[in-house]
């Protein structure tokens, strides 16, 4: 009873403070070659030219099945092995926008609320009554509204926007744990397994014990 | 045809055991050492934590060979690791995922010891190497933590070297000499590296003297008091039955951790390499060191900050001495006690949530106050316990004790004049 009264008080203060953020809009990210494909082309078309993404290379993008045409018309004359690296030079970016663009290919793990900020981030830009623009989730970054989402008004444009926004945070998602399929799949066979040998392991413990007086 | 062959294996068992006690050895300290038939599922984690001991000296010795430990390669090195490595991935999230496990599991294996007052006499050597394992489980844990050098990892490390400045006279040199640089850099990674590589070993060892000692003085149990022979079992098949079943259970919690919830034990600016010109907005420890952080930010001044935490670590080694009942069977006869034991986990969870959260008014004063509640759970301890064993005395122990400790009794005399 104790213990349950102290949680029960823990959650009312944690709810109390997170009550100030902003509240992060929910997306599933598609995991199938279609979408992150579509997410692989967005991002080569408007982040590629700021961001890196050093630890993908093109070759990588081949092997999970993107269109060999499309991947050897953006790496151009470099090496299928060569990493992603942003168009701009880094110290150019940083002199232009006041910092440096991150690399991408870890993002979506490296920010509280993973996938779901990085798309709040990406479709939280408004203009100001000013006309000035603004970020709900990241107020002073640096980054200009790369989608154009603060000027959008109509509902079928935005709906279209958030559809392109998915399709990228579903490439990050993939490119900052690539093995995820794979992870989750072996899980299950490991997890199955686990559960069989338990109740074996159980009826064998029941046994052995059973002939002691 | 002299008998020259010999027949495996029982012919070449012979031929050790001529040499070498391994038979007796097996059978005295493995399959035959005697075992209170009444233990709980809770005295299978002092099992469990010599398998995780396993899986992170296994697991760590694959990372070691593709991991670097040079500031420049070793972010790096982990995303080579997580990405290109056959099965990398699954090495480094069982290690990373083991660290927390084997915190969890020595908690409880604690939290057994402490619940069925086994720290007392005749085990105190047993408590003391246990606490010599915990200090040392800290500080491999803390070390192993720098070692994918991303924010966490550096901002954490130079945090805690830095609290060594509270040594007396030479502070500022321990520090130095700790890092073995001004700053947290190549030269602390490289040793936390070695140090890492070496500690666990150091562990083993521990491990030993530990078992040792458990063997000597045997295993207690949940009644407290020691059963007569008829009620000790060996160890095999009933233990190793019982502790492979146990096992089984932790393995299923342990994947579900590492394949579908690994990253929910790593902080996420732990994904960004170290950078010592940006201190992120919030530096916390991994989650089994929140409430001894705690203790430390409720200290307003840095040294008594440091000693409070070093105390609420080593307050553990005072129990034997702390607690003065003789009442058997821990916290399960002993209602005061009782109460304590759960005053303290919730006093635990208060502070490790409040650890866990940037400092605000409210919580660093929750934090004192479950400081003081932390620190006064153990200096009452001494007065109440020895009340409460008079009083439970005085009214009698309960019918079901008093009935054990006759009938164990009469086991044994019943034996003596055999
Ligand atoms: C014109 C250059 C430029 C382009 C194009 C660009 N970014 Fe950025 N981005 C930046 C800069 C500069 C920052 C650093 C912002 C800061 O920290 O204030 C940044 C930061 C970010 C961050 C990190 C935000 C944080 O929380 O620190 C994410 C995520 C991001 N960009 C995603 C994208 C994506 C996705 C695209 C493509 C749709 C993109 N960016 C296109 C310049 C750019
Ligand atoms: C690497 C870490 C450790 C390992 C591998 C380990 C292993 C074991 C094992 C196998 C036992 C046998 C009984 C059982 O299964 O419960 C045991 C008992 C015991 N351990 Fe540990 N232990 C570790 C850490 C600790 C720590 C940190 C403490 C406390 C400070 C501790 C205190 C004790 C005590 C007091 C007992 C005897 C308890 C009883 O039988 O009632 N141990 N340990």
């Amino acid at each position: 009873m104790k213990r349950l009264l102290t949680i029960l008080a823990l959650c009312g203060i944690a709810s109390l403070l997170h009550a100030s953020e902003m509240e992060l809009e929910k997306v599933t990210v598609g995991t199938d070659v279609q979408t992150v494909g579509r997410g692989a082309e967005a991002v080569m078309n408007d982040c590629h030219s700021c961001h890196s993404m050093k630890y993908i290379r093109y070759r990588d993008l081949v092997n999970f099945g993107m269109d060999r045409q499309k991947v050897d018309g953006w790496r151009g004359d470099l090496s299928l092995d060569a990493p992603l690296l942003a168009q701009m030079p880094e110290s150019d970016a940083a002199q232009a926008y006041g910092k440096a663009p991150p690399d991408l290919s870890l993002m979506t793990k490296a920010r509280e609320g993973g996938v779901r900020y990085v798309y709040s981030y990406l479709l939280g830009y408004y203009l100001t009554p000013e006309g000035m623009p603004g970020n709900h989730y990241f107020p002073e970054t640096k980054m200009p509204d790369v989608l154009g989402i603060s000027g959008v008004t109509e509902g079928a444009q935005r709906t279209e926007l958030q559809g392109k926004a998915r399709d990228i945070v579903s490439f990050l998602a993939w490119s900052a744990d690539p093995h995820e399929q794979e992870r989750h799949r072996l899980g299950y066979y490991v997890i199955a397994y686990l559960l069989v040998l338990t109740v074996l392991l159980y009826l064998v413990k029941n046994q052995v014990w059973s002939g002691l007086k | 045809m002299p008998q020259r062959i010999i027949k495996w294996p029982a012919g070449v068992i012979k031929w050790i055991d001529q040499r070498f006690p391994l038979t007796s050895f097996v059978k005295h300290e493995l399959t035959g050492y005697p075992t209170p038939r009444n233990l709980s599922y809770w005295w299978n984690f002092g099992f469990l934590a010599g398998f995780v001991l396993v899986l992170q000296v296994a697991t760590g010795i694959f990372l070691a060979m593709h991991y670097k430990a040079d500031i420049a390669l070793s972010f790096d090195s982990i995303q080579h690791i997580m990405r290109d490595v056959n099965y990398g991935w699954l090495l480094r999230y069982m290690h990373s995922t083991g660290a927390s496990a084997f915190f969890l599991v020595i908690y409880i294996h604690m939290a057994r010891t402490l619940y069925y007052g086994s720290y007392r006499a005749p085990r105190e050597l047993l408590w003391w190497t246990g606490q010599g394992l915990l200090l040392l489980l800290m500080a491999t844990a803390f070390m192993g933590y720098l070692l994918p050098w991303g924010q966490m990892s550096f901002w954490g490390a130079t945090v805690i070297t830095n609290l060594f400045r509270a040594t007396p006279f030479v502070g500022d040199q321990v520090v130095i000499w700790l890092r073995g640089d001004y700053t947290v850099g190549d030269a602390t990674l490289t040793r936390f590296f070695a140090l890492h590589y070496l500690m666990p070993f150091l562990i083993i060892g521990a491990v030993v003297v530990h078992l040792v000692a458990l063997h000597s003085v045997k295993s207690s149990n949940p009644s407290g008091i020691n059963l007569a022979d008829k009620d000790n079992i060996p160890f095999h098949p009933y233990f190793t039955a019982k502790d492979f079943y146990g096992l089984g259970v932790f393995l299923i919690v342990y994947s579900v951790f590492v394949f579908f919830m690994p990253d929910s034990l790593i902080e996420p600016a732990n994904n960004i390499p170290a950078n010592p010109m940006q201190t992120p907005n919030h530096i916390v420890p991994e989650w089994y060191f929140l409430p001894f952080y705690a203790i430390l930010r409720s200290v307003p001044n840095m040294v008594g900050g440091v000693v409070a935490m070093g105390l609420s670590v080593m307050v553990f080694a005072f129990m034997p001495y702390l607690d003065r009942s003789r009442i058997p069977g821990g916290a399960h006869f002993r209602p005061m006690y009782r109460v304590l034991f759960y005053v303290f986990l919730a006093d635990m969870a208060v502070l490790g949530y409040v650890g866990y959260i940037p400092p605000t008014e409210t919580s660093i004063l929750a934090g004192q106050i479950a400081t003081l509640i932390y620190f006064t759970l153990f200096l009452q301890l001494p007065f109440v316990s020895k009340a409460e064993e008079r009083w439970l005395i005085k009214r009698g122990l309960p019918p079901e004790l008093e009935a054990l400790i006759a009938s164990e009794a009469h086991e044994k005399t019943k034996r003596g004049k055999r």
